[in-house]
Order: C-alpha cells, then sequence, then structure tokens
C-alpha cells in the first residue's frame, strides 16, 4: 500500500516535471512547477521529513511561484512575439546528454545505496547527543547548534541575493505586481478577509518558531509564512513599494545576522567555541536567534518578490 | 524496492529531465525552471539516502535541504532580477550565444 502510494507520487512528479520542460506554453510550464512544488512537498512527508515538507509547500511552491508569476508577466510580451524555439544545440544531443546524466546519477546513487551503512555518521552523532543542544528537536538542534555555521552562511546568502538583486534592480515603477493604491475597485471581501487572514497568519508563523524547538517547525517554516503574508499585503496594495529602506527594515534586514554572529562570537568566552552556546542558555539564545532570523528570511522575500528597495504601509 | 531506492530512481529521472531542459529550451524563464529541476532531483537524492536505513532517519541531509531551499529561492529571486533587467535592456528573452 505505501510502496503504492510512493509509485503514483513519484509517477506524478516525473510526469508533472516532463510537462514543465515540454510543454509549449511558457504559462502552463510555471504553473505546473508549483503543481510540481506542492508534490515534493508530499514526497518530503513520505520520507519522514515534515520540516521540508513544511518549508517547501511554503517557500518552494509558494513564494517561488510567486516570484515566477511576477517574472512571466515582465517577460510576457517577447513570449507572445516570437516562441525563441529550441536552442542552437540539436535536440538529439539535449536527449542523451539528458539519459546520461540520469543514467549516472542512477548508477551511483544505486552503488551507494547498496554500501554499508557506516556504523557512525554525523546524523547518528547528532541523535546521540541531542541534549547537549538544548533543544528537543533533532532538525533544529542540526540546524542552530551542530551546524550553525550553515545556518549562519545561509541567511547571508539571502541578504547578498537580496542586495545583487536591488543593483540590478528596475525602475520603481517597473517593479514587482500589486495595485497603486488599496482599495480601488477590489471585490468586496477582500478586506474582511486580510482583516481575519493577516492576525492567523502571525499567529501561525509565531506557533512554528515557538514549536520549532521540540517539533517540525522554526525559523525557516516561520519566515516563509511571515514573506507570504507579506506577499499578500503587497498584492492588495496594503504594502507599497518605496525607493529606500527605512531604518526599521536596515535593521530587521541584518538584526538576525548580527544577533547570530555576535552570540556565536560570544561563545569563544562563555561556551567552549565559536557558534556554541553556554549550555544552561542554549534553548533562550536559540529561540531569541530563531525569531531574529524569522525575520531576516522574510523580509527580503517579501521585498525581492516587491521588486523594490523598501515597504511603506498605506491604509486605504 | 525500498522506498531510498525508488526516490533515488525517481531523483536521477528527474535530473535527467532537468539537463534536457537546460540545453533543449533557451527561454530564460525556461532555463530558471529547469535549474530548479535539477535543485529538485539533488534534494530528492539526498533525503532519499537519509532514509537508507530501516527505523532510522538521518537529521544532517535534512537540514543541509532545509538550507538549499532558500538558498535556491535566494538564488532563483536574483536570477529573475537579472533576466528581468536583461529583456528590459535589450528586448531579448534567451542569450545571444543560443542564437541557432
Amino acid at each position: 500500500m505505501g510502496l503504492a502510494f510512493d509509485l503514483l507520487l513519484a509517477g506524478g512528479l516525473l510526469g508533472l516535471a516532463l510537462q514543465v520542460v515540454a510543454s509549449r506554453g511558457l504559462f502552463r510550464s510555471v504553473v505546473l512547477f508549483i503543481a510540481l512544488g506542492l508534490l515534493m512537498a508530499l514526497a518530503w512527508a513520505r520520507l519522514a521529513a515534515p520540516d521540508l515538507a513544511l518549508a517547501e509547500a511554503a517557500i518552494g511552491a509558494g513564494l517561488t511561484g510567486a516570484l515566477l508569476l511576477s517574472a512571466y508577466r515582465a517577460l510576457q510580451p517577447a513570449e507572445e512575439a516570437a516562441d525563441p524555439g529550441p536552442a542552437a544545440l540539436p535536440r538529439w544531443g539535449a536527449l542523451a546528454a539528458a539519459v546520461l546524466s540520469g543514467a549516472l546519477v542512477a548508477a551511483l546513487g544505486w552503488a551507494a545505496l547498496g554500501l554499508e551503512a557506516p556504523a557512525a555518521s554525523a546524523g547518528r552523532e547528532a541523535l546521540a547527543r541531542l541534549g547537549e543542544s538544548g533543544v528537543k528537536s533533532p532538525l533544529t538542534g542540526v540546524l542552530l547548534g551542530f551546524r550553525a555555521i550553515d545556518t549562519l552562511a545561509e541567511v547571508v546568502v539571502l541578504l547578498v541575493a537580496f542586495l545583487g538583486a536591488r543593483v540590478v534592480a528596475e525602475p520603481l515603477q517597473r517593479a514587482g505586481p500589486g495595485p497603486s493604491a488599496p482599495g480601488s475597485g477590489e471585490p468586496v471581501l477582500t478586506a474582511p478577509l486580510l482583516r481575519l487572514v493577516v492576525p492567523m497568519g502571525v499567529i501561525v508563523a509565531g506557533y512554528l518558531l515557538w514549536s520549532g524547538g521540540h517539533q517540525p517547525g522554526g525559523a525557516f517554516q516561520a519566515g516563509a509564512v511571515l514573506a507570504a503574508l507579506g506577499v499578500l499585503l503587497r498584492l492588495t496594495g496594503r504594502l507599497q513599494p518605496a525607493a529606500a529602506t527605512s531604518p526599521a527594515e536596515r535593521l530587521a534586514l541584518v538584526g538576525g545576522i548580527v544577533l547570530f554572529s555576535a552570540i556565536g562570537l560570544a561563545g569563544a568566552g562563555t561556551a567552549s567555541a565559536v557558534l556554541a552556546y553556554p549550555e544552561a542558555w542554549a534553548y533562550p539564545l536559540i529561540l531569541a536567534i530563531e525569531t531574529g532570523l524569522a525575520v531576516a528570511i522574510a523580509l527580503p522575500l517579501t521585498l525581492l518578490f516587491s521588486g523594490s528597495a523598501g515597504l511603506r504601509w498605506r491604509e486605504r | 524496492m525500498t522506498q531510498a531506492g525508488l526516490y533515488t530512481l525517481a531523483a536521477s529521472a528527474l535530473a535527467g529531465i532537468g539537463v534536457y531542459g537546460l540545453l533543449a529550451r533557451r527561454h530564460l524563464l525556461r532555463r530558471i525552471l529547469a535549474v530548479n529541476l535539477l535543485g529538485n532531483a539533488v534534494f530528492l537524492l539526498l533525503v532519499a539516502f537519509a532514509r537508507r536505513q530501516p527505523g532510522y532517519v538521518d537529521p544532517v541531509p535534512h537540514a543541509m535541504v532545509l538550507t538549499g531551499i532558500v538558498v535556491a529561492v535566494s538564488a532563483t529571486a536574483f536570477a529573475l532580477a537579472l533576466a528581468r533587467r536583461y529583456y528590459a535592456e535589450t528586448g531579448l528573452d534567451h542569450l545571444p550565444e543560443d542564437e541557432g
């Protein structure tokens, strides 16, 4: 039964991926890619990775999809004018390269699966010493305890991507979608619905952040939910793009990184090493870092979608 | 066949499809989609491997993939910003070296 479901899921994934690559219409490809993201979330759930399922559904399918659709609209006239058609490489060449690379991955994967698993691995070590990390969730323990350097670098990558996007950004009037004024011709139910959805979203994000200590959830998922709220408010005109980043936004953008780095560096004196926490304080410190990280993930993602340097609240 | 084996095969097919999309299509948005498919294949491979032993799930690949998902969306957003600016400057939706 279980394997049959996995077979169906894998088949669905591959069928969608084929359609994404092969379908004629670009819009169709983008929408099917979003559907693929949702199936990936199901696959993560099947593979006992609920944290990944949450993150994939919110970031992989939701935010990436919003970014892709926005870019599709910006690039649309070109596609209507002329389909650029296939690349210079002949189709059989691309097909051969694809089949060979797929076979290579399959052969390597199959060979590696056949090897006997090592008795001692980083994962087993992490599980065995989870008590030292200060949290009960293995994933949060790895992300913020044992491999904190990866998480720190990842938030820096996000900030650098945002700065890079600012460098090549188009003028503000050509920035992302969304009406220029809230309430102009929007459906009657939009405002009451937002009044319900936005506070609920903030509560869900807070819950995900809190639950990261002992069950699936954490800064990434909370940040993704907050970013989705930002996209919603931007699309309904409540948040307007601005040409300048306000001091509060600057603080939110770098605050998580500064806090994480400061606590990490302090670890050299108060704990055993850089990016280690004093044992009694580990949980509160991790929670503080995660809160900063959730904001430092949500704001750049919202700004990347908005295509602007800043956002201003605008009540109707 | 075990679950890890099944998803390993699916990941390799996904990688093949991604490579094909990257080589055979030249619209910039399609290339970005293809790179994302390749990334998803790598994630699927890592998570399938985390489950290769019965009764044990390795948290380290999961952490790597979670980090990877955020890095992938960052890179995608930057690539899309580049593509938009490139289109605004040149009116082209593909790179000139791909002219057949």
